[in-house]
């Protein structure tokens, strides 16, 4: 890959970039939850965009795919969002460098497919949880926190947090 | 699902072809995909109720498109780190004039044009 200036997230090393904040939103508003929701979009584009950019033009993806991607992250990411606010100009280089491992296992699950169908999706999904789940129980350990299996999936952030 | 659920998705599959053709080479500004996602949601959903809900039969059509839009962004951005709004702006003007001139050759009335 062409050496690049930062932000450009090819450049981060994906186990090193993982968001750990455990700072807490309060409580949104229905307005603010509206906005939140309309904001949630652009980051689900920004990460589908990221996810083209790396599969590029080995394969194609199946649209049953992108329909389980989208309900899947936006779910999560919105989740995300509610507990923590939007902090996307903060995170986006983090959260944008673990889309970049979820296209190279969906790229990796569909060799000998003709494209990225739905099950190499969930699988590069699962792939990817998991690494963000050992990272943030990880992350959780060195600050001293608490790496409960409850705890663990909200600091893990955008692409962990459960709804 | 309503068109205005199923533009959503549609529009993700877009960001994700756009993508496949900038390929790793640039970033993209963020401030790029409001504008994107304003602009080309109000087309697809004018298309969509002008003509109905076609994707699958579109969708090969319409994601070629968004990797010309792809190409054509990295094209203008030239040497810089990133495609920025102005590029996109570029871009875009680009692949519509591309679609109205495809539409009128064929006969078809504009507004279709805006989603292939």
């Amino acid at each position: 890959m062409k050496t690049q200036e930062p932000p450009n997230p090819f450049h981060t090393d994906v186990t090193d970039s993982l968001s750990t904040s455990t700072d807490t939103f309060d409580s949104p508003s229905p307005v603010e939850i509206q906005e939140l929701e309309r904001q949630v979009e652009y980051i689900v584009d920004d990460c589908f965009f990221t996810v083209g950019q790396v599969v590029g033009m080995r394969t194609t993806v199946d649209y049953e795919a992108v329909i389980w991607w989208r309900d899947h992250y936006r779910e999560k990411f919105l989740a995300a969002m509610l507990a923590f606010g939007n902090r996307w100009m903060e995170d986006r280089s983090n959260v944008t460098s673990v889309a970049i491992m979820l296209a190279e296992r969906a790229v990796r699950y569909s060799e000998g497919k003709p494209s990225i169908d739905a099950e190499a999706a969930r699988r590069a999904a699962a792939d990817v949880e998991r690494h963000c789940e050992l990272h943030a129980r990880r992350a959780a350990r060195r600050q001293g926190q608490d790496t409960s299996d409850a705890a663990v999936p909200r600091i893990a952030g955008y692409w962990c947090t459960y709804p | 699902m309503t068109p205005a659920q199923e533009v959503d998705y549609i529009l993700n599959d877009c960001f994700l072809a756009v993508g496949q053709a900038v390929g790793t080479q640039k970033s993209l500004d963020f401030d790029v995909i409001p504008w994107w996602r304003a602009r080309y949601r109000a087309f697809f959903l004018h298309a969509m109720s002008a003509n109905g809900n076609s994707w699958l039969r579109d969708r090969h059509r319409v994601t070629a498109v968004g990797r010309f839009l792809g190409q054509r962004a990295l094209h203008h951005a030239a040497d810089k780190p990133s495609i920025d709004l102005c590029t996109a702006e570029l871009a875009s003007s680009d692949v519509e004039t591309g679609c109205r001139m495809n539409a009128e050759r064929e006969g078809e009335p504009a507004p279709h044009a805006s989603q292939a």
